[in-house]
């Protein structure tokens, strides 16, 4: 049982640093502007901007880091915030602002230095496409929205970085948008976050008309804050959910769209069409875990009404938490599953990640906010390893992705394949040395001691599938013998460094999340941290990770001894296959959710497009034109009578002048006379209503 | 108000006619031999200094408190106007320095900068006689103008017109004003309407809607309001750009002021006598009468009346001018059209006028992004018209391939002008509907309740409306494919002007709030 020290004393007041918080999103988003404007053969001065935008915002996040690093030194609970009045409506005032407490500055951190990385990647990933200046201007665009989402005190200006973000996702996944499969995956991508976003949407609103405020934080009468949550709790929306509750499930359902969740993780597979440093930053490391760092910023508001949030033991299972629970865990084996099925180097590590942020997921409903995000953090870390050496793997093999037509490549890309073995072990929860078992072992540990044993024998299971169909890609890919055709080669420098500091981090991080020593959850508890080798000793703890690591090594042991150095084939059928066909068949065509969208609801948007078409065109259409057809008419007469008929009238009188022989005819002020008679109508007309419609 | 105050008063207006002096003292004797572009750059630029130097001047002008003989007010929307004046003076000077209409630009900016001191001074009119030279100084300059470029007919036809159409105007609002006098024996605006209630309940309710409806027709001519808007179309067609850019938006902005104060002071007597007792529901109700005198228990007011009347024209604008401008091949004429239906809309604001600040901000925010809008919009059509000759729609065919920059502006003003967020336009016309309906009592109370609603929905159909003639000048732009793909040409400083103004509509439309708290702090209580 970790020692529950009283907590800190809170910091509000905003520090200068705060007030330019806002830099660090702009510098990436300003870069993007200027790389837009910048013709397609300036592709040095393109990469320069965004890596040096970049590099900026990582200095000024560090800086911000330390900052509240060094508050929670002083016994202060770091919470800046920086508040603005955006547009006012009479009474109703819509403010935006950004934050400073330590959940933004351990995601900003991360966000800017796994985004600088994978750009640095990018310039030799990308070096041969035309294209490059576009891409990062994309890449750029994105980070900047990412980092926006994670400064956000105002769930409005969350939504609209949210929104960037989804559209940057759209246009990167869609970059090669000349393959069908891409534009496709990209639309797909959109369409199904969005749908999620529309739920987001309603629970803002909601929020809004509940609260009058769209601030989180705001000296006490944020959103956020004591006196919204008791006033949330206090009113029953329906089903015995509170109001809390209600927005809360709302608010999930846009980080499930955003975070692959159930069932809508069916866009994150398909996204892998876009390019692999892409695949990386977005759909691996930091937009797709936007979600978890969603719930995990209102998680005031998910919790709220539990008994003591977060501690363990005594986690109550209600509301909005157990759905977001139950949701995690339920994704994190459904993805495990289809993961041990598929071929495509990176479409394995796609389903992985939804696996994972299940786990993040149901970390946050179970452990508490520096449960699920510590996993964030280290699955940031090793998925981006992951991705980018799959990048370099393909990279490599002239853009082959099927791992059977792979293998062996451990001797010819050496360091691709120790840093992928570091990002495999990580993902699989090694035990102790790799960072992932100790995050991992944190969502376990919640789950054990939860009040309700179904998600924890789920993640267990999810555990045993993750070390095996990682262990199968790794025995594909760099055992066995080479099935290619064109001899594989290393990647260079500029994409192998990057994977050796990502592959650093994916050890070291470990370190600040151990239980004798559980910095990351204090620090984001603003609680004073103790390195304490008693933290072991807590009752259970030691079985649960003797049986964890247990569970791993035997997932590891399963995956070498059917697929290790067996080098089949590609035409042959897979290990599994043989065993279960029918079961196999299921996993690999992803448990048939596509097929069965498409047969329920694109279907029925088909038909129920047809029936609105036949309306819009048939009825509504002649409708239109009709009405069209009126003002046209209406406005010629208008035309008519304020340019022909008094051009007539003045074309008339300049005759009877002419002939006339008047002098005045020559200057063409006949018109001014009939201008000035209808004046003077006018003014008669205007008495005439008057006297008419206001009499005493 | 004595003679010093007086002169702190108007500091600005004294500081611009000694800037229109002085540019016309360095044109004529230090410039006599320089190129025309030379004379022109240097005018526009020592004009500008003049509309920054009153700016400043306005800004330290004190707030002197309220006197029964003031002549000016300060602060409040009269301080609002009169920067605005002052900076759409300025855009609108810099304009001219890529023109070649005339050969005389010194004396243009001393009449271009005379004019905005007729604006200034009917922005902050409290007396009748004020308002009534202040518009006579605003106009007169206004016929100048239009006539300046002299080689064309056109120019010279359009001025002819506008003068005569003026001068009537003129007749109207004296002999309105002459009324009014009559009926209150004063010219201070406050007293004028207050007597007026009296002399109405005494019977002369008669004459005071004749002298109601004569300053309409006096002021509906400055605001182009249907059915007094005819000179509007062959003015705006007829002048130079910037003189027609001039007129569309500081005249404007100097008539709305004007009629803002009217409305203002209406409303303030009429709450203040209505939570005395004095006033019916519209009506006035004289409750202690002069013995012996056969008064009726109620007459129409002011407050009946002249609300009624803005309404009348409101509506009449916002139809005529919107139907009118969708049948318009010239850019010009369209812009005249979208005018007039733009002073529809801030009429039905005018009308349904509330004490409180909220409406007289809508409206101040409507008319000066309007202005701006409109300078920008002037600017483009000038350019777009020295290249191909012509101000026709097809005038404008591929211009985003001529001058990319030049068609982005457009596509900005005009999305603006029509309404579309997040454009500056957009929050205009927000601010005044919604203030329109956000007033809690209603006058005139004759009219059921549901008036402002109808008429609010009858502005918002005709603004869609409205795009359609806007999206005809775009579709060019952008769309249509183009007969000459050579590019255009702009002087820097007139892109400068252009792109910022694209700019500021732009950033006022994400950020309202920077305009509207700049306007509000005019406002005591801010």
């Amino acid at each position: 049982m970790i020692s529950e020290a009283s907590s800190f004393t809170p910091q509000t007041i905003a520090s200068p640093l705060t007030q330019l918080l806002w830099l660090i999103p702009a510098l990436p988003i300003a870069a993007s502007g200027i790389i837009a404007l910048l013709k397609q053969p300036r592709r040095k001065l393109a990469s320069t901007l965004a890596i040096g935008s970049l590099s900026i915002s990582l200095l000024l996040s560090l800086w911000a880091f330390a900052h509240v690093l060094a508050g929670w030194a002083n016994h202060l609970a770091v919470r800046e915030t920086y508040n603005f009045t955006w547009i006012q409506v009479g009474s109703a005032y819509v403010d935006l602002g950004w934050i400073l407490d330590p959940l933004a500055a351990v995601m900003l951190v991360m966000v800017s230095l796994v985004g600088l990385l994978i750009f640095i990647y990018s310039v030799g990933y990308m070096a041969h496409d035309e294209n490059y200046t576009r891409f990062f201007c994309f890449l750029s665009l994105f980070a900047g929205a990412m980092l926006g989402v994670v400064i956000s005190n105002s769930i409005l200006l969350l939504f609209m970085n949210w929104e960037l973000v989804g559209l940057t996702s759209y246009l990167l996944i869609g970059f090669w948008y000349a393959k069908p499969t891409a534009a496709a995956a990209a639309k797909k991508a959109f369409i199904t976050t969005r749908f999620g976003d529309v739920f987001f949407f309603l629970g803002m609103v909601w929020l809004f008309a509940q609260t009058g405020t769209l601030l989180f934080y705001n000296y006490g009468a944020g959103s956020l804050e004591g006196l919204a949550l008791n006033n949330l709790l206090a009113q029953h929306a329906a089903f015995g959910i509170t109001v809390a509750g209600a927005i809360g499930l709302l608010i999930f359902c846009g980080a499930a769209g955003k975070s692959g969740q159930l069932p809508l993780h069916v866009w994150l597979p398909d996204a892998m069409e876009g390019p692999t440093p892409v695949s990386a930053l977005i759909h691996a490391a930091t937009m797709v875990a936007a979600g978890v760092y969603l719930i995990a910023r209102v998680y005031p508001l998910m919790s709220a009404g539990m008994p003591l949030i977060g501690h363990p033991g005594v986690t109550a299972l209600n509301g909005a938490l157990a759905v977001v629970t139950w949701v995690g865990a339920l994704t994190a084996v459904f993805a495990a599953l289809i993961a041990i099925a598929q071929n495509d180097i990176k479409r394995i590590l796609a389903y992985s990640t939804v696996s994972q942020l299940g786990y993040m997921m149901a970390g946050l409903g179970l452990g508490g906010v520096a449960v699920g995000m510590f996993h964030l953090i280290t699955h940031a870390f090793f998925k981006a390893l992951l991705f980018l050496g799959a990048g370099s793997v393909i990279h490599g093999c002239c853009d082959q992705q099927d791992i059977r037509r792979m293998g062996g490549l451990r001797a010819d890309m050496p360091l691709t394949f120790a840093t992928y073995a570091i990002g495999m072990l990580a993902l699989c929860g090694f035990p102790l040395v790799f960072s992932g078992f100790w995050s991992k072992d944190g969502i376990l540990e919640a789950a054990h001691s939860g009040a309700i044993q179904g998600p924890y024998y789920l993640l267990v299971f999810g555990a045993l599938l993750t070390a095996f169909y990682m262990m199968r890609q790794v025995s594909y890919v760099f055992f066995g013998y080479w099935r290619g055709h064109h001899p594989a080669h290393e990647s260079p420098r500029v994409m192998t460094m990057p994977m050796a500091v990502l592959a650093f981090f994916a050890i070291a991080l470990g370190v600040i999340g151990t239980p004798a020593w559980p910095w990351f959850r204090s620090f984001l508890n603003g609680q004073p941290a103790h390195f304490d080798f008693h933290g072991f000793a807590e009752p259970g703890l030691l079985s649960l990770m003797v049986m964890s690591s247990f569970v791993v090594l035997f997932g590891l042991w399963l995956g070498w001894k059917i697929y290790g150095n067996k080098s089949p084939s590609p035409e042959e059928p897979d290990a599994l296959e043989k065993a279960a066909p029918a079961l196999w068949c299921g996993l690999r065509d992803r448990l048939y959710v596509d097929e069965f969208y498409g047969i329920t609801v694109i279907a029925f948007y088909y038909w129920w497009a047809r029936v609105t078409d036949f309306f819009d065109r048939r009825v509504w259409g002649g409708v239109v034109a009709a009405v069209a057809w009126l003002f046209q008419l209406w406005a010629r007469f208008n035309n008519f009578f304020d340019d022909s008929w008094i051009n007539g009238g003045f074309d008339k009188s300049c005759e009877e002048f002419s002939t006339g022989g008047g002098l005045l005819s020559r200057v063409e002020n006949g018109r001014v006379q009939i201008y000035l008679r209808i004046l003077a109508a006018g003014m008669v007309v205007l008495v005439a209503i008057l006297f008419w419609m206001v009499r005493p | 108000m004595n003679y010093y105050d007086l002169f702190r008063a108007t500091l600005p207006e004294t500081v611009l006619e000694c800037a229109a002096l002085l540019v016309l003292i360095i044109d004529l004797a230090a410039l006599r031999n320089a190129a025309l572009k030379t004379r022109a750059t240097v005018a526009a630029i020592l004009g500008v200094i003049g509309c920054g130097v009153a700016l400043w001047a306005a800004s330290i002008a004190p707030s002197f408190s309220a006197g029964h003989d003031l002549l000016l007010a300060a602060g409040g929307s009269a301080g609002v106007a009169q920067c605005g004046v002052l900076v759409l003076t300025a855009l609108t000077l810099l304009l001219l320095i890529d023109t070649e209409f005339t050969r005389n630009p010194g004396e243009y900016v001393a009449v271009a900068l005379m004019s905005a001191t007729g604006g200034l001074f009917i922005s902050a009119a409290q007396d009748l006689l004020v308002i009534f030279i202040g518009l006579e100084l605003l106009s007169l300059g206004l016929y100048i103008l239009t006539a300046f470029a002299k080689k064309s007919g056109r120019s010279a036809e359009a001025a002819i017109k506008y003068y005569l159409f003026g001068g009537m105007s003129a007749a109207f609002l004296l002999f309105g004003f002459s009324y009014l006098y009559g009926l209150s024996e004063s010219t201070w605006l406050p007293r004028v309407v207050l007597g007026t209630y009296f002399s109405a309940a005494r019977g002369g309710w008669p004459l005071l809607a004749i002298a109601l409806i004569a300053i309409a027709v006096g002021l509906g001519f400055k605001v182009a309001a249907v059915p007094f808007h005819l000179w509007a179309p062959d003015t705006y067609e007829g002048a130079p750009a910037p003189a027609a850019a001039f007129i569309a938006s500081v005249s404007k902005v100097a008539s709305f002021a004007l009629l803002i104060s009217i409305s203002y002071v209406a409303m303030h007597w009429a709450e203040s006598l209505y939570a005395a007792g004095y006033l019916g529901p519209g009506y006035v109700t004289i409750k202690s009468y002069p013995p012996g005198t056969p008064v009726p228990r109620v007459t129409p007011g002011i407050v009946t009346a002249w609300p009624f009347i803005v309404m009348v024209l409101s509506v009449a604008s916002m139809v005529v001018g919107n139907l009118a401008a969708l049948a318009q091949i010239s850019v010009r004429r369209l812009l005249a059209y979208s005018a007039i239906a733009h002073a529809g809309y801030v009429l039905l604001g005018l009308a349904f006028f509330s004490r409180t600040n909220v409406s007289a901000e809508a409206v101040l925010f409507y008319i000066l992004t309007y202005g701006l809008t409109t300078i920008g919009a002037f600017g483009v059509v000038g350019v777009v018209e020295r290249t191909s000759g012509s101000d026709k729609l097809d005038a404008f065919l591929g211009l985003h391939k001529r001058n990319p920059a030049l068609a982005a502006v457009l596509l900005v003003l005009f999305l603006s002008l029509a309404g579309i967020p997040p454009l500056a336009g957009f929050w205009a016309k927000f601010n005044l509907f919604s203030a329109v309906l956000g007033r809690s009592y209603s006058f005139p109370i004759s009219s059921p309740p549901t008036v402002p609603l109808v008429l609010v929905a009858l502005a918002i159909a005709f603004s869609a409306v409205s795009l359609y003639y806007y999206l005809q000048v775009l579709k060019r732009a952008y769309v249509m494919p183009a007969t000459d793909e050579s590019p255009i040409r702009v002087h820097p400083l007139t892109m400068v002007v252009i792109i910022a103004i694209g700019i500021a509509v732009l950033v006022l439309g994400v950020f309202p709030g920077l305009l509207q708290n700049w306007i509000a702090s005019f406002y005591p209580g801010f």
